[in-house]
């Protein structure tokens, strides 16, 4: 009887890793020439559809762009030659408490904030090589050549 | 070597100085602003206010400058990719039940004519306070299936929408408990193109 009790705990703890690990934080939306995710280490083709997550990376090639929207609800662009990671990312859709961080290490992105901004003062930051941004509810654009 | 070295500082201040953050205004009218921080101490170096102005970054301090009236903007083609804003529609339903008022006929209505069959779809439903916790969040995942059923029946693929209940956690309205309000008994539709 208590082994079961185990056996079903450890089942548990088994089915409900996989969500966690796989929460989605955004889709894409649209994709235009060269662009891709990258994974950890595999890199797949950027499809309208996709779902992402915390620490994806999304690459532009010369013709490339990508358009993102986040669960909170905010939207990104990003232009040809970019390089954008997910750094961090965290919202909680009945409290609106969270935060985000962007790394642009190259490129263009275009930003609509969403609820992360609006309900937590300076938690949606966007950095760049030498900068880090907060978004105070907003639209910007933000070039890093 | 020196000449190697000194053009890639040269490249290095040029990329340096060429970073920047452009405000604009916000889609709905006004205008928010972006705050420069050290990314080292997180310490306010200063703002952006003002919608089409433009900020150099990596430096100490933030000075936003006018963008030139008389030259077509660079970000043209990224701000018009900016996906559509998502939308949300919301449904009312009668006490204690999954039927929506008559009212919410036409909201149903709208929602099969915007709805398209990759859209992303999340549907959350809520109660007012009448009845015990257990019961209302039991009543709200409910009430969000069946908008989901409804909007089914029109042949929409439903596999992929995210469909919850909160219950009275959520209140639109606050109230105490055990109180009889119709804004709280609702599905909240979020459709993110």
């Amino acid at each position: 009887m208590r082994r079961a009790w185990v056996a079903g705990l450890l089942m548990a703890a088994m089915l409900s890793t996989p969500t966690v690990a796989l929460a989605e934080i955004g889709r894409i939306k649209t994709v235009v020439g060269a662009a891709s995710v990258v994974r950890g280490k595999a890199a797949t083709p950027a499809t309208p559809g996709l779902q992402l997550q915390v620490s994806d990376v999304l690459q532009t090639g010369k013709d490339g762009r990508i358009g993102v929207t986040f669960v909170d609800n905010s939207r990104f662009s990003i232009g040809p030659n970019s390089r954008v990671s997910l750094t961090q990312f965290e919202f909680d859709d009945t409290t609106h408490r969270g935060k985000s961080l962007t790394t642009v290490d190259r490129g263009s992105l275009g930003v609509v904030s969403g609820q992360i901004a609006k309900e937590n003062k300076d938690a949606m930051r966007v950095r760049t090589p030498t900068s880090l941004l907060a978004a105070r509810g907003t639209r910007f654009v933000v070039k890093v050549p | 070597m020196r000449a190697v070295v000194a053009a890639a500082a040269a490249a290095l201040v040029a990329g340096c100085a060429s970073q920047s953050v452009t405000l604009l205004n916000n889609e709905g009218g006004g205008q928010g602003a972006v705050a420069v921080l050290d990314p080292e101490t997180g310490r306010e170096l200063g703002q952006v206010t003002t919608a089409d102005t433009e900020a150099s970054l990596g430096r100490g301090s933030v000075e936003a400058k006018a963008l030139r009236k008389d030259r077509k903007p660079w970000f043209g083609d990224l701000v018009a990719r900016v996906p559509y804003a998502p939308e949300t529609y919301v449904l009312y339903f009668y006490e204690g039940t999954t039927d929506i008022t008559a009212e919410s006929e036409s909201v149903l209505a709208a929602l099969r004519e915007a709805l398209k069959p990759d859209s992303e779809v999340q549907i959350t439903g809520h109660t007012d306070t009448v009845g015990d916790a257990a019961l209302n969040d039991r009543l709200s995942v409910e009430r969000a299936q069946q908008i989901r059923t409804l909007l089914a029946a029109s042949g929409l693929p439903t596999d992929g929408w995210k469909v919850t209940g909160r219950g009275e956690r959520e209140l639109l309205v606050a109230t105490g408990d055990g109180v009889d309000e119709q804004a709280n008994r609702r599905v909240e539709v979020v459709i993110r193109y």
